[in-house]
């Protein structure tokens, strides 16, 4: 155990409060951007296709405040990982690789196809990274839960549990404070008597013994809540599901519609691009 | 085993899923192995919950916590392996199946022996876990299929022993399970 005192301050993502216009938009419209700017990073074949989001996705910042160094800086302690990557793809190849041999250094070649490989891994990663930054900068907690349940409310028409998964997230969010606590007590008293969380000597199975007192109680004390809160969910008749009214409503505005137009027609011209470009 | 309700469900899903975002967000579900490797943990409520509540609260705690591994490794990332979890289809497609494996394996004992089907569950969820993330990490090209074969051997066979026995001693002092030690105290300890 590093530290006694990390549970402090609990945050998920890294909210920065702002009044702009990215901001104001509704969960639902954040998540469809997500959606619309994940899809061709993680699918895309062309590295031109994710610089495009990756480009997107600064712009999207600018206009929110978030400046492209706060959103980049995840990328310094990754930049081992691409040097990782480059060494695994050349030393270890790939079988049938008849492409073109770029660069030779004894048994090492640099293949074309090694090449795009490793550039693709690179591009894809840095714009997955840069896209959920912004996003968690802009979206808060609260905004992260209801905005399941709005996002995936045409699915609740086909009998998808949109307000179920929504309130289940809203719920370990809420639990997320009290779980940290019950660890920081936990971890304190057992610390105290000298436990060592498996650092200590021994083989593996002898170290997930020593979690055992952190973890069994954690874990219990969260289900046991749990079921003090469904008991008084269930004493108040709650039912959820269809016809209940929320205390949060969030309104589509006709930016908002825009907004989401857009995000619909960027996928769709994305996906697009890249089909182009691989005939 | 007596059916849960839905608010139940849904509200152990939450109360779970916030002990996976607390061990992700505070680095807490490594144990230490040799040569600076460690094996990892964090799975484990998702397999809890399939075998607590059934597939669907497997599935919501594994995405949850495949979500939150998403993010830290995004917003966070504290080495160079995390920086492959910034796809979704890597950090949270397999988890959320993670659950969904460890309920199935526990139903197959048909409620008998609810020691050994919690712990063969939490195995088997682990294994999944782990050859799931490693076959997609090898589809997307991030590490060669040799490299994920030497990892399942050295990490991911003790990772799967570890989830069993953190699975076992869950379910067991949750359900209150005899041993040779007698009825867990746990269970039987007030909120």
């Amino acid at each position: 155990m590093r530290s006694l005192e990390f549970y402090r301050n609990v945050s998920i993502g890294q909210y920065i409060d702002s009044d702009s216009r990215i901001h104001r938009f509704t969960p639902a419209t954040k998540y469809l951007w997500l959606v619309a700017l994940g899809v061709p990073a993680v699918a895309a074949t062309h590295p031109t296709v994710v610089l495009l989001g990756f480009a997107a996705t600064l712009a999207l910042g600018l206009a929110a405040g978030v400046r492209p160094g706060f959103l980049l800086r995840g990328l310094k302690p990754a930049l081992p990982l691409f040097v990782l990557i480059a060494a695994f793809q050349i030393i270890f190849g790939w079988p049938g690789d008849r492409s073109a041999v770029l660069l030779k250094l004894g048994p090492l070649e640099l293949t074309q196809r090694v090449l795009g490989t490793i550039v693709m891994a690179i591009v894809r990663t840095i714009s997955l990274m840069t896209l959920i930054s912004l996003f968690t900068s802009v979206t808060t907690e609260g905004e992260i839960a209801h905005g399941i349940e709005d996002s995936l409310s045409p699915l609740s028409r086909l009998g998808f549990p949109a307000h179920s998964l929504a309130l289940a997230v809203a719920t370990a969010f809420r639990f997320v404070p009290i779980v940290a606590g019950e660890l920081e007590s936990i971890v304190k008293a057992q610390a105290a008597r000298g436990a060592d969380f498996g650092s200590g000597r021994g083989g593996p199975f002898k170290k997930t013994r020593a979690y055992l007192p952190l973890f069994v109680p954690v874990t219990i004390r969260a289900l046991e809540r749990a079921e003090a809160l469904a008991e008084a969910m269930e004493a108040r008749c709650y039912s959820g599901g269809n016809g209940r009214t929320r205390y949060l409503v969030y309104e589509t505005t006709t930016a908002d519609s825009w907004a989401r137009a857009a995000a619909v027609a960027y996928c769709a011209a994305a996906v697009a691009l890249d089909l182009i470009i691989k005939i | 085993m007596a059916v849960s309700s839905p608010v139940r469900k849904i509200v152990v899903s939450g109360a779970l899923g916030a002990v996976s975002i607390v061990l992700v967000l505070f680095n807490i579900g490594f144990i230490p192995w040799f040569a600076g490797v460690s094996i990892t943990f964090m799975h484990v409520p998702a397999i809890i919950a399939g075998v607590l509540e059934g597939p669907a609260a497997g599935a919501v705690v594994g995405g949850i916590f495949g979500v939150t591994s998403l993010v830290k490794a995004a917003t966070q990332p504290q080495g160079p392996i995390d920086v492959f979890f910034t796809n979704p289809l890597i950090s949270v497609l397999p988890r959320i199946l993670v659950g969904v494996v460890g309920w199935a394996v526990f139903r197959l004992f048909r409620g008998r022996l609810t020691g050994a089907a919690a712990a063969t569950a939490g195995v088997a969820g682990s294994l999944a876990n782990a050859l799931l993330v490693l076959g997609l990490l090898v589809l997307f090209k991030a590490i060669p299929l040799a490299v994920a074969g030497t990892v399942f051997v050295s990490n991911s066979l003790i990772e799967s022993a570890a989830g069993g026995i953190l699975t076992l001693a869950v379910v067991s002092a949750w359900k209150g399970i005899e041993s040779r030690s007698g009825r867990s105290r746990l269970a039987d300890e007030g909120s």
